[in-house]
């Protein structure tokens, strides 16, 4: 294809990308359903017939989609940067428990369901993966709306947040890696002693000799080739470029070195490669593929158990550590989200071959609509939850401004009260 | 060579632990002191050092200036998406109390022995004003800001009027 077209389409991608981000951000939905809906909407065109696919090179192109799955790439390792493992150290029992139990409860339901609609169980698998992470956002600002983000349930729900997508992000290995289990397990072993154990203790080394090279952005270029090196090893192994990406960013979020380049890499991962990911992924879902029972049913089932399977696994994690059930359902409405890591999951056991080509558009669709039900059911549903806290607060406002007005009237009565001269 | 070049020079070789202020004069909170304390601080300057406690101050992290954005903004402002999700917590609505929960765990830090030329480099390589200086055992023992970088070249230059003392920072104390 003529470069002039790539071009083209990356410009094109990137500014509907961007609109549409503004779009969603406007009804105050997460950003990246907007991204996704304006590559449905190019994507289609192309499906359509109404633009030549000469002209749009969205579909099967090796330079966008190459672009598209580094885009991945850097997204993953922007998480491990930004991940601050000391405060991980320092994540409470609740929190803990509730996201073991908030990943694995997903992940089984989703198994045995799509297990019970005839699905492979590799396939069956990386569908449960799919469930497993929660998206934060939409979350943190329906809580601080409600100004119950201060509470014990918001802090959990926060930390368990960034834990949960840990998980999410290391068990699509199980997905996409072949081989016995055995060996599957030692060659993770020996992937994370090397990005994780040696890269830990020599980080610090590799940095210092980027600095003595003295030459322009040389850090940030070292620290480049190791986000690649990582993602070419764990590409290998897994099938799962994004490992290596995400373990390179967290060995480096360790140096204040690594903190300070973050600003670099977001403006490459944000600024370019992140919006062509989400954009490239819309324009996969062909629309047609709504006519076919079998992408419905898939949908429904995934959306189903993503939303009862987090509230369950969330809930019964914090119930088990002592919560009562109106807290532990409040923990679990926070954690029913998805966006990110859902869908990276999905490109992953895609081009991993977990979810065979066949499959594809039946998986894109339904994970789309149960990551656009996810988002849009949580604030009514945490508004409810809330409900009784929101309006003990509201009183509790009401009758402090009560007691303030007694108070001033109280005043100023003893100060227009004439005193006594002696 | 002409003066400023002369000064320059100087300058350069000058040794970080013959200029670095008292510990005494630094902005310097712990972990559990109110964010409120850590603001009135950057009201003046332009970082805040947070320690474990006063008698080891073993260093534990740092709050800049431009932290109070995330400080003081609402965590929707911050764009949570993935990769963008630790500002969040450094909100006083996301639930930011103390030092503790706002500070930069991943300091950077210069040997004492460095010299001013090595400070400049790393800041500009960093984009950062400020570097602590600490010893093997992680405690705090000074500080170069790039504002002490220009009074010690003004000083250099015998201009500017710069007041200085045997140990760089005139400031007064700022124990929290």
């Amino acid at each position: 294809m003529d470069a002039t077209w790539i071009l083209f389409t990356l410009g094109v991608a990137l500014i509907f990308g961007k609109l549409g981000d503004h779009i969603m951000e406007r009804f105050e939905l997460p950003g990246v359903l907007g991204e996704i809906l304006m590559g449905m909407i190019l994507g289609n065109l192309i499906y359509f017939g109404i633009i030549k696919p000469e002209y749009l090179a969205l579909h099967s192109n090796e330079t966008f989609e190459f672009l598209a799955r580094l885009g991945i790439i850097f997204l993953l390792f922007l998480g491990g940067l930004d991940t601050d493992v000391e405060m991980l150290k320092k994540t409470g029992g609740v929190a803990t428990v509730s996201t073991i139990m908030g990943v694995f409860i997903p992940l089984l339901l989703g198994y045995f369901g799509l297990k019970l609609m005839n699905y492979p169980s590799r396939e069956a698998f990386a569908g449960g993966v799919l469930l497993t992470a929660t998206s934060i956002g939409i979350t943190v600002r329906v809580m601080m709306d409600l100004g119950v983000l201060r509470s014990d349930v918001g802090a959990a729900s926060l930390s368990a947040s960034v834990m949960d997508d840990f998980l999410g992000i290391a068990l699509i290995i199980f997905a996409v890696g072949t081989g016995s289990v055995l060996g599957l397990i030692s060659k993770m072993a020996i992937f994370f002693i090397i990005t994780g154990l040696v890269a830990w203790y020599t980080i610090e080394k590799y940095i210092h000799f980027s600095e003595w090279l003295h030459v322009e952005k040389g850090v940030l270029g070292m620290v480049l080739a190791l986000m690649f090196l990582f993602s070419a090893l764990a590409e290998h192994w897994f099938d799962a470029a994004i490992e290596g990406a995400f373990m390179a960013g967290l060995v480096l979020s360790k140096l204040p070195e690594g903190k300070r380049i973050m600003d670099d890499i977001r403006a490459i991962a944000y600024g370019f490669l992140v919006p062509v990911f989400f954009v490239y992924t819309g324009a996969m879902l062909d629309l047609r593929v709504f006519t076919s029972f079998d992408a419905l049913s898939l949908a429904g089932v995934l959306t189903a158990i993503a939303v009862i399977g987090k509230v369950l696994g969330r809930g019964v994690g914090a119930m088990a550590m002592g919560w009562n059930v109106k807290k532990a359902l409040q923990m679990g409405i926070g954690s029913i989200p998805r966006t990110e890591v859902a869908l990276v999951d999905l490109m992953v056991a895609i081009h991993g071959g977990a979810i065979p080509q066949s499959d594809a558009p039946k998986f894109i669709a339904a994970t789309l609509i149960f990551i656009t039900v996810s988002v849009i059911i949580t604030p009514p549903l945490l508004k409810w939850a809330f409900k009784e806290e929101v309006e003990s607060m509201k009183k509790g406002k009401t009758e402090k401004r009560v007691e303030a007005v007694k108070e001033t009237k109280r005043r100023i009565f003893s100060l227009k009260r004439p005193r006594k001269r002696p | 060579m002409n003066d400023v070049e002369r000064a320059l020079q100087t300058f350069y070789s000058m040794k970080l632990s013959d200029i670095m202020p008292l510990v005494i004069s630094m902005p310097i909170v712990t972990l559990d002191s109110p964010i409120v304390d850590v603001l009135k601080l950057l009201r003046t300057r332009h970082h805040v050092w947070v320690v474990s406690d006063k008698e080891s101050m073993k260093l534990e992290g740092v709050i800049r200036y431009l932290d109070v954005m995330c400080i003081l903004l609402p965590p929707e402002n911050t764009k949570a998406r993935f990769g963008n999700i630790s500002a969040i917590f450094k909100s006083i609505l996301g639930g930011a109390e103390k030092a503790a929960d706002v500070m930069e765990h991943n300091i950077m830090a210069i040997d004492e022995n460095a010299t001013v030329l090595d400070a400049l480099t790393k800041m500009r390589r960093y984009k950062v004003q400020i570097l602590a200086i600490i010893d093997e055992k992680g405690t705090l023992k000074g500080e170069i800001s790039l504002r002490l970088l220009i009074d010690e070249f003004l000083r250099l230059m015998k201009i500017g009027g710069v007041q200085w003392t045997q140990h760089g920072s005139s400031s007064r104390s700022e124990w929290h």
